[in-house]
């Protein structure tokens, strides 16, 4: 037996069927505005964090997972009307078997759609090793290693390809995750550390449009346009202190909705305050030149074996 | 109804009519980490579901 129609909740801008219910505002929106309000949030925020992309080329970081198919699929939109705009994917395989063969498939193929020039590069090319290899017996760091070589490779690859910024995909949901998971570790430096991108002068600026997105708003964007199909999970996606993080806080957003977002908002207000005053800007790794807040910067750590040595291999 | 959970697993659950946020708190799922689709439509949260209507929970989150 069909529900009856009478159950149809009705967007709150227009009468057309209604896909989402913004828990935060209360509102519904249709297939249509969500995608319009989707769209206009990340111009609002680029616009906001003071980033204009005219005659810049950007980097485009893009696992093949929704939210960087997303993020291509946006900035390919604002390409169309700004002057100069020039936009390239990177895509990294950390080499994560089970995983990453079908979300780099992803990548190869949107980029082909949007006819967007496209630069893979693998951990074991740029490092030597796959992560997979690399975190054997200590699975459970393979999230933070990943996290630090990944960057690494970005900015090489973005580098190498001319680009004078890196877009991320990161939504609202990591941002709020990022934040929790600096107070659970006492990470002070990251605490105090301004979230929404940073232009670091010397160094190559990096922009996240997303920010202010709801991971659910990615999700179901991606599906209304056709970017978005289920993807296998990262089989390391359960050891990290994030999957916690995010359990946590989905329970807290579920019953007050628009936690992500204060607690992102509460994070950038802080950051404004202590710029300058107790935080230094990062200064340049001995090693390779990269930006790092001590002497030495994380992959380079990590790469000489000084962050997460392993016990295993003969 | 026939709901397909995260994963791809099938349940039945007999209900005349239900909203779906009560559906999916039978089902330990939490709202803010799913999609879910009402005989192949995107439905918000506070529609209903019931009868023989198929129910897919699709997840939002992949990464590490």
């Amino acid at each position: 037996m069909p529900v009856p129609a009478r159950d149809r909740a009705t967007c709150s801008r227009c009468r057309k069927a209604a896909v989402y219910l913004q828990r935060a505002t209360g509102r519904h929106l249709c297939a249509g505005h969500l995608g319009e309000e989707v769209e206009a949030r990340v111009r609002n925020t680029l616009a906001d964090d003071g980033i204009s992309l005219a005659g810049s080329r950007v980097a485009v970081a893009l696992s093949g997972g929704k939210d960087s198919t997303v993020l291509l699929s946006l900035l390919h939109g604002i390409a169309r009307e700004t002057r100069d705009l020039d936009l390239v994917a990177v895509t990294v395989d950390e080499g994560i078997s089970g995983y990453r063969e079908e979300t780099l498939r992803a990548a190869a193929a949107v980029t082909a759609r949007f006819r967007i020039p496209h630069r893979t590069a693998s951990f074991a090319e740029l490092f030597g090793e796959s992560l997979d290899r690399r975190v054997e017996g200590q699975e459970s760091r393979a999230c933070s290693l990943c996290g630090i070589l990944r960057r690494k490779a970005l900015a090489v690859l973005a580098r190498e390809e001319g680009a004078d910024r890196i877009a991320t995909g990161h939504n609202l949901d990591d941002e709020a995750q990022s934040v929790l998971m600096n107070w659970l570790r006492g990470d002070r430096d990251r605490i105090l550390r301004d979230p929404r991108h940073h232009d670091g002068g010397e160094f190559m600026g990096r922009c996240k449009p997303l920010r202010r997105i709801p991971e659910k708003e990615v999700a179901l964007y991606g599906m209304i346009r056709g970017l978005f199909s289920p993807m296998p999970e990262c089989p390391y996606r359960q050891t990290a202190l994030r999957g916690e993080a995010r359990a946590m806080l989905n329970a807290v957003e579920q019953r007050y909705p628009g936690t992500l977002e204060r607690v992102v908002e509460g994070q950038c207000r802080l950051a404004r305050m202590a710029a300058g005053r107790i935080l230094s800007p990062p200064g340049r790794c001995e090693r390779c030149g990269d930006p790092a807040s001590g002497r030495i910067c994380q992959a380079c750590r990590v790469l000489e074996g000084e962050l997460f040595r392993t016990a295993r291999r003969p | 109804m026939r709901v397909q959970l995260p994963g791809g697993t099938l349940r039945t659950v007999e209900a005349e009519v239900m909203p779906v946020e009560e559906l999916l708190a039978l089902l330990g799922v939490n709202p803010v980490e799913v999609i879910v689709t009402r005989n192949g439509m995107l439905v918000p949260e506070d529609a209903t579901a019931g009868g023989d209507d198929e129910i897919r929970l699709v997840r939002i989150s992949h990464g590490g």
